[in-house]
């Protein structure tokens, strides 16, 4: 029974983890660029509800989807202001960028927001359910749930329609893309919009049940990047399914062996899995 | 080439000496403090007490009897001085908290030092102070050596971290004396160094109080799930649970515990996160009953505490807490002293600080007395326990200075 | 040489030997010091990250190795952090061959996450093991017994040490930088495929260049601990370690002589002037302004003020 309530408790906040990590590993695959900064759009993403329950008193369902839109465009910002750039640039250019971005975002939230926490009030979505004994927070059920139709509909977005296949297109062979007529320029800021707008609806979504706060960013870009390479650079069921995992490994070690056996297996699977098979478990070669 | 030098010399020079502006009557007190990353809140909580504590001595404040300095204007022994501080921030690193230690004792010519919220941050700025013989006293840092190296210049007014896990089982004692059955604890900690090291303290004083520790989890502060945590609680069932977490974890577990419906009998969260206005803002709702501990507690309206506590919501939009309480509280000894000193020299405020003797009715935290012994430590410092009732915390322990009766069990969100 | 070279390095030399005693203030001697032991580990950092183009992210486990053992050997058996100097660099460059192997496998990115990991993975270890003091840290000796115990009031003999240990590290980068294993390097930068069919032995010259620029960082470590007296997981091995010196190196100047020193004289008393104008308002404007310079570099001048100063004088690096 409560091995039960682990699990469950494991993967409901691992769905949530693949919901911000889809958009991360969609980036990487494309562009093989890492947003070091991904944890701020999530974080800017739980202002954004944060923002939208005290100011306009709007409704909890809606959170998501202003989220969605506002990061979207920052995504998208992003892209034309500085990735389009130093992605011709060496690759120390490249990383160090989202590293500037990072500070700069996080630090521009904490000068406009100040350093407090802040919360949501309980039971926006309504009590715990009770299922056969085991007990769902219902915001966790929701994000989860959320979370799960999200990565399922960018999963068919990118396989099924012409759009993915642009999108695909783009990430296999950039110049053979160009050569179909395709603008790989209008794909890749597509993608970053897309990537920002996940994170958002990741972020309005854990604003529900998780404290709210400028350096929030940090911890929740970590697990971020385990999923990603673990699922698999560029693969979206592999961050659900990488994104599940991570959550049960954590739930479950938290539970049976403490805290620092939980990082250090979360980081050492993160490790050997770089160094073992880099294409993680979905991941192309 | 040559004249770029001479005019980057003259202006590197130029600076040197704007550094060194010093108002003539101003007695300049340095405070370091976190101001920025994930303790900026409560560095900036700790600041805004230590600057309504500069009004209460710089202004006339009779109304506050008792209270040395209230009554007059600045410092009577120095020529009705003003106190002014220089602020820094530290960031949370001890580098960076010597560098602004150093520059305020070096440039800015602080004649004394307060701070600094964190413990690793404490233990390299004193190193500083003590090597420039310049006062420091450490407010709110809890870690057992700060005091114990041997310095000369360091004093501390706050209790100490065994002295909180001492309280915690007193008190637990007295519940058991009381008829409640309390016989087995659990200590749930973040694992940074002030998680850690409390929680050593903890598990000795259980020890030696004959409590039964049936659970001893550690947690990642940072992390977005505490439930693992909390099932483990609920199967071991504590008859008490002491917390020591900041404040998005403390948050974390009260959501959890509702979510999972577990309502242990007993609640005591270890100051920090559970002082934090975020925590009482954000789950008051769901933790009633929950146990703090504090040295500080409002009083009875128009009490000498009760005004100060105006003061600083007037100026804040939120009630004192605790550690800014505690803070304040060392920037007012240190006053006292330099005012008994009658000097702005090291060694006259050193002996002062040495000799300092305040007792209860004189200070604003509910310290025995204020008394340092050859180490730098207030032998006199003490806390309460306190208690949420509504949106506020009420002293319920110990008895002579309860406010309120304490309620038991925990009534969470009951 | 050219005469007017010849001078700029003699100016250089005057400024860096004179530096203290025109500013023998406590404040700026002190900030000369950050300035050098920055200097220090960016330019370690710059043989395999500037040169080889390894773009590292997780050098702070060099660093913190070198923090580490002094003190730990001081908390142990009481001996001088001077010995563990050497005891950090063996340590540190065993731990730079061990995760060098499987790990320079890996390009571009996932190279960079791949230190990044391992410089967190050893971070929470040692913040949960007892014995290196778990998160609370390990401090040195708080009076000095003797000169060896490297405890001085004034931040002069640090200044010196330092910049002792500046100018051998730069006189090793000068002499690598014309050697063969320097070409290999550069090679290997430009382009690795195309130097291996060269012949060019790829693998054994990153582990080379990282064995190298992880013993300097070690020494860059155990230089911090000497000072600072104090060492704990986050002031060791924590992330803004690493970016630290990466950002010096690279404002300079990354895979230039001089682009790290330049980059730590301007990024250190940026830092510290910002925090001290700004940081006591508590508004982090200090980072706003860090991120924003990052930002602008890497969009605009990737090879640093050093290659934007060869673009004014209408001069192209080599």
């Amino acid at each position: 029974m409560i091995l039960a309530q682990v699990i469950v408790g494991g993967l409901l906040i691992g769905a949530v983890y693949a919901l911000f990590s889809s958009g991360l590993t969609l980036i990487w695959g494309m562009m093989n660029v890492i947003n070091f900064a991904h944890g701020e759009f999530v974080m800017l993403g739980m202002y954004v509800a944060y923002f939208a329950f005290t100011l306009l008193h709007a409704d909890p369902a809606s959170f998501g989807a202003l989220a969605a839109v506002f990061l979207f465009v920052l995504g998208v910002l992003v892209y034309l202001l500085l990735i389009r750039h130093v992605m011709r640039g060496p690759m120390l250019a490249q990383i160090l960028s989202t590293f500037g971005l990072l500070l700069f975002l996080r630090y521009t939230a904490y000068w406009a927001f100040s350093a407090n926490f802040v919360t949501l009030p309980e039971g926006l979505f309504g009590p715990s359910l009770n299922v056969g004994g085991i007990l769902l927070s219902a915001p966790k059920l929701v994000a989860g749930v959320v979370a799960l139709l999200i990565t399922i509909g960018m999963h068919l977005l990118l396989t099924r329609t012409a759009l993915g296949s642009r999108f695909l297109a783009v990430a296999e062979d950039r110049q053979a893309a160009m050569l179909m007529g395709i603008r790989p320029d209008r794909m890749q800021a597509l993608a970053w919009g897309l990537a920002g707008a996940s994170a958002g609806i990741a972020g309005a979504l854990i604003a529900t049940f998780f404290p709210i706060s400028a350096t929030v960013g940090e911890s929740l870009a970590l697990v971020a990047f385990v999923v990603v390479t673990l699922g698999g650079f560029g693969s979206v069921p592999g961050a659900m399914l990488a994104g599940l995992l991570v959550g049960l490994i954590e739930s479950l070690s938290a539970y049976y062996f403490g805290p620092v056996y939980q990082d250090v297996l979360v980081y050492g699977l993160f490790v050997l899995i770089l160094w073992v098979r880099p294409r993680g478990l979905l991941g192309k070669a | 080439m040559k004249r770029l030098i001479a005019i980057a010399l003259g202006a590197a020079a130029g600076l040197c000496f704007s550094f060194e502006a010093v108002a003539v009557d101003a007695v300049k007190i340095g405070v370091i403090m976190p101001l920025s990353g994930n303790s900026g809140n409560a560095g900036k909580s700790a600041v805004a007490a230590m600057e309504v504590a500069v009004q209460i001595i710089n202004e006339p404040h009779p109304e506050m009897k008792d209270l040395p300095l209230a009554a007059s204007v600045g410092l009577p022994n120095l020529g009705g001085a003003k106190v002014e501080l220089v602020v820094a921030d530290h960031q949370g690193n001890p580098s960076e908290g010597q560098n602004q230690t150093l520059r305020l004792i070096t440039q800015e010519k602080v004649v004394a030092m307060v701070g600094s919220y964190h413990s690793s941050v404490s233990f390299t700025a004193t190193a500083v102070a003590e090597r420039y013989g310049i006062p420091y006293v450490v407010g709110d840092s809890v870690a057992a050596n700060i005091t114990g190296r041997g310095f000369k210049w360091v004093f501390r007014t706050t209790p100490i971290a065994s002295d909180f896990a001492n309280n915690y089982m007193e008190f637990l004692g007295d519940l058991k004396k009381a008829g409640h059955p309390v016989n087995t604890i659990a200590v749930v900690y973040e694992n940074t160094d002030y998680g850690t090291s409390v929680a050593g303290t903890v598990r000795e004083a259980a020890k030696s109080h004959g409590f039964n520790l049936v659970a001893d989890i550690a947690y990642n502060a940072n992390g977005a799930d505490v439930s693992p945590q909390v099932i483990q609680l609920k199967e071991k069932n504590p008859d008490a649970i002491i917390f020591i977490s900041y404040t998005a974890d403390s948050i974390l577990y009260m959501k959890t515990m509702k979510n999972l419906d577990y309502l242990p009998k007993v609640v005591i969260g270890d100051d920090s996160g559970f002082s934090d206005p975020a925590f009482v803002a954000g789950v008051a709702s769901i933790a009633q009953g929950a146990i703090n501990r504090s040295a500080w507690d409002i009083g009875a309206k128009g009490s000498t505490t009760w005004l100060i506590n105006e003061m600083y919501t007037k100026k804040t939009g939120h009630t004192l807490d605790d550690t800014s309480g505690r803070d304040m509280q060392a920037l007012l000894v240190l006053a006292d002293a330099i005012n008994r000193a009658g000097s702005t020299k090291p060694e006259a405020i050193q002996k002062a600080l040495r000799e300092t003797d305040l007792k209860p009715a004189q200070l604003m935290m509910g310290y025995n007395g204020v008394r340092f012994d050859q180490t730098g430590q207030n032998t006199l410092a003490a806390t309460y326990l306190i208690q949420l009732v509504g949106n506020d915390y009420v002293a319920v322990w110990p008895v002579a200075k309860a406010q309120q009766k304490l309620t038991y069990p925990f009534k969470g969100w009951k | 040489m050219r005469p007017r070279r010849a001078t700029g390095w003699v100016l250089l030399g005057a400024v860096l030997l004179g530096y203290p005693l025109v500013f023998s203030d406590a404040y700026y001697a002190q900030l000369g010091t950050l300035v050098l032991l920055g200097a220090i580990s960016a330019s370690a950092w710059n043989l395999v990250g500037g040169y080889a183009g390894q773009v590292s992210v997780g050098h702070a486990v060099f660093f913190g190795a070198g923090a580490y053992l002094p003190l730990l050997l001081y908390k142990i058996w009481g001996w001088s952090p001077i010995v563990g100097f050497p005891a950090g660099i063996a340590v540190s460059v065993a731990i730079a061959l061990l995760i060098g192997l499987p790990t320079f496998r890996l390009s571009g990115h996932y190279f960079s996450m791949a230190t990044i990991a391992v410089a967190e993975l050893i971070r929470i270890l040692v913040g949960n093991w007892d014995f290196l003091g778990a998160s609370i840290g390990l401090m040195g000796p708080a009076t000095p017994r003797a000169w060896w115990d490297l405890v001085f009031q004034s931040s002069i003999p640090y200044y010196y040490l330092y910049l002792a240990v500046l100018v051998a590290l730069l006189a090793l980068t000068f002499a690598m930088e014309r050697s063969r294993f320097g070409y290999y390097l550069r090679a290997i930068h430009a382009g690795e495929r195309a130097a291996r069919s060269l012949g060019v032995p790829v693998r054994r010259c990153k582990l080379y260049a990282l064995m190298l620029s992880a013993a300097f960082s070690s020494v860059a470590g155990s230089l911090y601990a000497a000072k600072f007296g104090f060492i704990d997981p986050n002031s060791g091995f924590g992330i803004l370690v690493s970016v630290n010196m990466v950002l010096m190196a690279a404002l300079g100047g990354a895979g230039r002589l001089l682009g790290p020193l330049l980059g730590a004289a301007i990024l250190v008393p940026l830092q510290i002037t910002t925090n001290s104008l700004f940081g006591g308002g508590g508004t982090g404007l200090t980072y706003i302004l860090y991120g924003g310079i990052i930002m602008l570099i890497a969009r605009f001048e990737p090879g640093g003020l050093l290659e934007l100063w060869d673009r004014i004088r209408g001069r192209r690096a080599a």
